[in-house]
This record gives structure tokens, sequence and C-alpha cells, in this order.
């Protein structure tokens, strides 16, 4: 596992963080309602337990998991929103749950499916108050702005009432709002849940040259691999509340997947039995060719077979795709 | 006999969410003993200061409060929860499944949500009015019994039909989340005889948002005040207002349906 | 701080503002249990030449006078802040390096009060000319009533705010909040001029912080006020305002303590 080599300044640093909570447990129908009216039952659900990682100044880490996994409830206690029922955590030199002000105003904290912006004013509004909330200067404010109006365009769609904006659009202004004092460190919670593709790119781009400029620390969560694999070299990932993998994203490959795609183009044969050299697999590029999964190990070998016992027209050896090695890596 | 299952299945599901919330009902209980206890000291406070209001006193204004509580379990019971899911129905267009399945839309908006432990109030009403009737002695004859019990369920059929009347606006006027707001705020006069009211109040909470015509009314029947043709006459107002209210919900539902589709 | 208000204000006005037809409405409930106890209690007044002293005109000016100062120290938390607890939007606002109730919710009780009062000058002057009451106010009565007012107002939003926090406990808060306003509306003197009530309650009721926000400013106005009553009160509110004000402060750390145990 190749994980961050740890430095006294990082930003984010988590050890042995865990959360319990108390759920009350009742089954359905009639009868239990009346029982659960009387006497209740609780039960325990570690949504967190024992994790520890260290994020580095400047690093994007994108923070995976199925759902249910734990990945909210650690955001949230990394922004402060929740107190854990053990371990520790320091973001920026401050404990979260603390909440104090300079801890807040040095983060920022982004839920997708959650709105800040105030629905019946436009988002311009809504910038001058975080301005006055954050204590940012006219001065300062206006150069920030300048600088995500430039990546972001928000000239014209600051000025109409929130809820007339587009899912992107308003996105593009949660992302603005949520930016305006220069947060050092950036919590994003599907920060591309519910756009279209074309605005998932448009914000991936932004994050991406946010991330460049400001040398801002971004731990995000999405479910979209695209958003991880366009923004993160390293992946945090946890299933049961537990950590299952911390490292590169190319490691997990190696890792997880010990084996490549082997795509052949045979002359005169597009449908013919490749199953001696390795076990087909689906094509994912509708290019014609024949997809065979082989044991990473073996690549050499078995291409030279395959050379040597048909006609090759075109052969391609690549990496299993993302999603399917992440899938493998929840259910390890 | 089909809508009676409906309602048994609605009122099921209901009381095993007032179950649920044990806390809540609890609660809630001991806020309406409170409540009477509240309604009663005010009684209390004005008849320690006179001997009667405009000729009506202890008694008549306990049976008066019995059947403004009566009214109010209605609105507590069945209007205002409801009320609350038709808007957000229409807001986020949950709506539609309403009018998706197969029973009378009227009944399924006006009943899907049913605060059962309401019922509690209907028992507490019912002993104001006998401890009311008590207090005023004699003079009930059947004849004022009968109308007054069937003027009481006129007035909340007026009511009821009221209400369908001003959701079925949003119909037309989508952001008319308002609705009942007029009715839920003039529902406090009801506490008191119509008659103390200047003149511009009493018209409207007799002909506008009827709420002395379900209160007010029965009482004087009771008390002997009313004609039997005034009797007659509010009777047939309720079951115009009721076939009116169908009305004007079939007409504005299938309008929305037709905006929707 | 005095920039996050103005902001604040800002926007709070541009939100509000456009559902100021809304407003309307809403004034309705202010508008109709006055009316009604005012109704009343002059019909008595009419029928037996006046109740303990006060005849139906002075009803009518207590009345009259109670609506404004009803708007001007009501506290509306329960339904700005309840819900935000319940559904977890809280959340939004505790990122944020400002206080919640202390700046926000108290900023968004202003500005909608300050645009109820405009929307209300023009249905008052209606009420007064339907009932034609002697008003007793004086150019000191009404300029003692500012302190009072605001003092009133100020002890109303932190009472209001503290029983709305009970929300962190429980799920519906609204119960809780329903027999406070109860108790407040009989001690307050919403229904009726405190005078009216029976002796022990009366007692209670004087020294009670509702009446601080409504009938000791009526009374003020209304030039009704002893220069010792008036002391008294005065005194009452600065000492209800510091008392609950702690209190609020420990309601809200233990409140934050139980939420960020829990989430939303």
């Amino acid at each position: 596992m190749t994980t961050h080599s740890p430095d006294a300044d990082d930003p984010i640093v988590v050890e042995g963080l865990a959360k319990t909570y108390q759920v009350t447990d009742r089954e359905g129908g009639f009868g239990a309602a009346v029982r659960s009216f009387v006497k209740r039952k609780y039960k325990d659900v570690k949504a967190v337990q024992n994790v520890s990682f260290r994020i580095g100044q400047g690093e994007i880490v994108g923070f995976l998991g199925p759902n249910g996994a734990g990945k909210t409830t650690t955001l949230k206690m990394l922004s402060g929103l929740l107190h854990p029922t053990g371990g520790k955590a320091i973001v920026l030199g401050h404990t979260p749950w603390n909440r104090e002000a300079g801890f807040l105003s040095a983060m920022t904290l982004v839920m997708g499916q959650r709105n800040r912006l105030s629905w019946d004013i436009p988002a311009a509004d809504s910038f001058l108050l975080n301005q006055a909330i954050y204590r940012i200067s006219d001065a300062d404010y206006k150069s920030v702005f300048g600088e995500l109006n430039e990546l972001l365009d928000l000239k014209d769609i600051m000025r109409k009432p929130v809820r007339q904006l587009s899912l992107g659009e308003r996105m593009k202004c949660e992302l603005a709002a949520a930016l305006l004092h220069r947060p050092k460190v950036l919590f994003l919670d599907e920060p591309t849940i519910g756009l279209d593709v074309g605005a998932q790119v448009r914000i991936r781009a932004f994050l991406k040259e946010y991330n460049r400029r400001s040398g801002a620390t971004i731990l995000l969560t999405s479910h979209y691999m695209a958003d991880v694999t366009a923004l993160c070299e390293r992946i945090i990932i946890i299933h049961h509340g537990q950590l299952k993998y911390d490292g590169g994203l190319g490691d997990l490959s190696r890792r997880i997947a010990p084996y490549k795609i082997i795509g052949v183009a045979v002359e005169n044969c597009e449908a013919c039995d490749l199953s001696a050299y390795g076990q087909a697999v689906p094509n994912p590029n509708e290019d014609g060719k024949q997809y065979i999964q082989v044991a990473a190990s073996e690549v050499s070998a078995v291409t030279a077979r395959l050379l040597a016992e048909n006609e090759i027209q075109d052969l391609t050896i690549t990496d299993p795709p993302i999603e399917d090695i992440i899938e493998r890596a929840f259910h390890e | 006999m089909n809508t009676f299952r409906v309602f048994r299945a609605f009122f099921q599901a209901n009381l095993q969410q007032d179950l649920a919330y044990r806390a809540d009902t609890v609660v809630n209980i001991i806020v309406s003993l409170f409540w009477l206890g509240w309604d009663l000291a005010g009684l209390s406070i004005i008849f320690a200061n006179t001997q009667d209001i405009n000729g009506w006193r202890t008694g008549d204004l306990i049976m008066l409060l019995g059947v403004f509580r009566l009214i109010n379990v209605l609105a507590q019971m069945v209007i205002w929860p409801n009320t609350e899911l038709f808007n957000r129905g229409i807001r986020e267009g949950t709506l539609d499944y309403t009018f998706l399945m197969p029973a009378n839309s009227q009944a399924l908006v006006s009943i899907r949500r049913i605060v059962v432990w309401q019922a509690f109030n209907i028992i507490v009403s019912i002993a104001l009015l006998a401890g009311g009737l008590v207090m005023v002695g004699g003079s009930v004859t059947v004849l004022s019994m009968l109308s007054f019990v069937v003027l009481v369920i006129s007035g909340m059929v007026l009511i009821y039909s009221l209400w369908i009347v001003l959701i079925s606006l949003t119909f037309w006027f989508t952001k008319f989340d308002n609705n009942v707001t007029l009715l839920q705020a003039l529902l406090d006069t009801g506490r008191f005889p119509a008659t103390v009211y200047p003149i511009w109040l009493r018209i409207l909470v007799t002909f506008i948002v009827p709420i002395a015509v379900a209160t007010t009314v029965p009482l004087q029947a009771l008390r002997g005040e009313l004609e039997l043709w005034q009797i007659l006459a509010y009777l047939a107002a309720g079951v115009a207002g009721f076939w009116f209210a169908t009305r004007v919900w079939k007409v504005g539902s299938r309008k929305y349906s037709g905006a929707s589709a | 701080m005095l920039n996050i208000f103005k902001r604040f204000w800002q926007v709070n006005w541009a939100e509000q503002w456009q559902y100021r037809a809304n407003l309307f409405m809403y004034l309705a409930y202010w508008l109709v249990s006055p009316i009604v106890y005012l109704s009343v209690w002059t019909t008595i007044a009419n029928a037996q030449g006046g109740v303990n002293g006060m005849s139906a005109s002075d009803f009518a000016a207590y009345y009259l006078v109670l609506l404004p100062v009803d708007i001007a120290t009501a506290a509306i938390t329960i339904h700005l802040f309840a819900s935000k607890i319940q559904d977890g939007t809280l959340s939004n606002f505790l990122v944020q390096p400002v206080h919640p109730v202390l700046v926000n919710t108290l900023v968004t009780t202003i500005s909608f009060k300050v645009l109820q009062l405009i929307i209300f000058v023009p249905i008052w002057i209606g009420l007064f000319l339907l009932f034609r009451p002697p008003l007793t106010i004086t150019f000191e009565s009404a300029l003692l009533a500012i302190p009072a007012l605001i003092l009133g107002f100020m002890l109303n939003f932190l009472v209001d705010s503290t029983i709305t926090l009970i929300a962190f406990w429980t799920t519906r808060v609204w119960s809780i909040h329903q027999l406070y306003w109860a108790i407040g509306a009989m001690l307050g003197g919403s229904f009726v001029p405190l005078s009216l009530l029976p002796g022990v309650i009366q007692s209670v009721a004087r020294f009670s912080p509702m009446q601080l926000w409504l009938y000791f400013p009526i009374q003020l106005i209304l030039n009704k006020q002893t220069p010792a009553d008036m002391a008294l009160n005065f005194g009452l509110q600065v000492f209800w305002l510091v008392i609950m004000f702690v209190i609020f402060r420990a309601t809200w750390t233990a409140g934050l303590k139980k939420y960020s145990a829990v989430g939303a």
C-alpha cells in the first residue's frame, strides 16, 4: 500500500477515527408498531471504524465506497459537523468538531445534494452575504471573484434567482459561493451528482484548474468514476466503515486486478475461438476486435503465442476498466 | 365499499405512524388536555367579570366551545395535514400518483393523512356539550336537539366543502400555497357567538368563510332562536356547498391532469 | 459585525419582498384574535357600562395598541429555525463562522417584522376609523416605549429561541412551543388586560417575562404606567434578559453537542 509520506504540515491527519450511531430497531407491521410504542429496542451501527490517513498539501484524493460505506459520515466529521465516538482528526491544525472560527474560515464543504444558496434570490446576493460572513475585504473579493468568474463564467447566471438556474449552473454558483473565502481544504460530497455529462466535464475541469492555481487540498466523494480518474491520483476506499485501500489509482489495478485485457483482430475471423489463450470478455469499444482477459504474468507468453498461431492484424494490451477494479476492491 | 376499504387502509397506516412517535402522541394528548383547561380558564376569566355575553351564559359558551372543538378536530385531524400533503404534491408533482389510483381522487386527497389521536378530542367535545347542556338546564326539546345535531353535521360538511374549493383553486393558480391561511386564521372566531362581532366580521364568518354557520348557528337552533325555514336554509346550504365543491374539484382536477399529461 | 448584519438584511429583504402577498395572509393571524377579544369585551362593557373600571373604548384602545406592539416584539424563531434542526439544513449554517441564531435568524426576524409593519399601517388606520378609540398617547410615552419595545423584543427572541432549541432533543418541539405560547398569551395580556385576571394569576403575570413584551409596552404607550411601575418593569426586562441570555447560551452549547453526536 503506498500512502502519502507523513509531513508535519499535512492539512488533513486522521487517526483511528470511529463513529457509532444508535438507531431504533423496529420491524415492519402493525404489531411491531404497537410493541415498539411500549418498549424500544436500540442497536449500534458502526458507520466508521478505525479509519486513519493523511493527506498532503495540494493533493486531490478520491474518497470511494459503496452507498452507506461511511463516506459522508467521515466528511462530516472532518468538516466539524459530527463528533466522532473515537479517534482523532486534525484539519489545518484544528480539531474540526471544536468549530473554531479559524477552522471554519479556512475550509469549505460542498454537498451536491444540498443547497446552500438562497433559493429565491440571485446567487450574486448570496456571494455578497458570504463576503460579509467570511470577512473578505473588497479588494480580495474582487480578485477572487474575478478568478472564479474566469473559470466558471458566472456573470450571466448569477443575476437570476437560483431557482431558475439549471442544475449545472446552480452547482457552478454553489462552488463559487463555497470558494470565495479561498479555503485551503475542500470537502466535496458528490459535487457532480445529477449533472449531465457536459456539466460534469466542466465542473471537473474547474476543480482541476482551481487546485492547480490555489494549491488547495481536496477530498471528494463521487459515484462517477470519471470524476475520480480525471481528478485523483490517489484514492481511499472504505467499505462497511473500514479503510480498504489507500494509494495510487494505478497501483490499485496492479494489486486488485493482476490481469490485462488483450484485444486482437484476426484475419478472416470475427468470432473465432480464442479460449485457448484466455477468458473472453465483452468488447468495450465495438471496434470489431475480440477481447480476452489474461493474467499479468502471462501477458508476454500469450501474446507471443497469439502472434505465432494466428494471422493478427491488430493487437492491443490494456488495463481493465477502473470501474471494474474499484467494484472489486469494494468487495474484497 | 371501495372508498371505505381505502379509508380503513389509510387509517391503519396513520395509526401506525402515530404509534411510532409515541412521545408525540402522549405529549399531544397532554397538550390537548392543557388546551381544554386553557379554554375553560379563558371562559372563567370572562365570566368572573360578567353574567352573560349578549344573553349567552357560561353553559351556552361551554357548549359552543364543544362545537368549536369539534370543528377543530375536523381541521386538525384531516384538513390541515392533508392540505400540507396536497400542496407538497402540487409543488413536487407527486399529486400525479393520486390521480393514477383507481379510487375517487377527492376522497383520496381528503384522507391521505389522518391524525388519529385527535379522535380523543371528539370525546372531550361531547363531554363539553353534555356539561354545558346540564348547566343551561331544561328547555331542550327533542326537535331542537335533533336540529342541533343535523346543523353541526351540515356545518362541518360546509367547512369541508369550502376547503375542497380552496385547494381546488390551486389547480388554476399553481403558486397558491396559502390556500387555507384565511380559514386557519378565522377559525378562532368560532369560540364566541357571532352576534358579538362587528357587522363586517359577522358577514365574513357567515357567508364567506362560514365558521359561524358551523358553530353559532347549531347552538342558536338548540336555544330555540331559529325558525324552521332558517334551519332548512342552513341545511340546504350544506348540501349545496358539498355539491358545488365536488363540481369544482372535478373541473379543477381535469384541468390539472390535462396540463401535466 | 455590522457589515454582516447589513448583508443579511439585504438578502432577507430581497427574499421576503418576493413573498409580500403571503404577508397579507399571515397578517390575518395577527389580526383575528385581538379583534375577537376586542369584540367580546366591548360587548360586555357596553352591556354593563364597564368592566373593572375599563370602558368599551378603553378596550378598543388596548387592543388597537396591542396589534402593532405584538408585531414589533414578536419572535418567530420556532418557524424559522426548528425545521433547520430537524431536517439537517442547520449543517449548512454550522460550517459558516457566524452564529445561526443570534445573527442569521435574528436579522431574518427583524426584516420580516419591518415589512409586516409597513403593510400593517394602512390596515391599522382602517381599524382605527372603525373603532375610533380614545388614544391617550403622549410624546413622552411614545419615546419611552422605544427602549421598552426593543428590550421586549430581545427578551422574547431569546425565550422563543431557547424553546426552539429543544428541537435538538425531541422531534416535535412544536407541541412544547404551543404550551409556552398558550401560557404566554394568557400571562402576557394577549387576550385580557392583566388587570382583569384573577388575583393569584395576576401576580404571577406581573413578574413573568411574557408581559414585558406585550402588556408593559401597551400600558406604557397608553400612558398608564406610574413611574414606579415603569422602573420595576424596565428593571425586570434587563433582569430577565441577562438570565435568558445565559440559559440560551447553555442550551445552544448542549444542543450542538447533541446534534454533532447524532448528525443529520
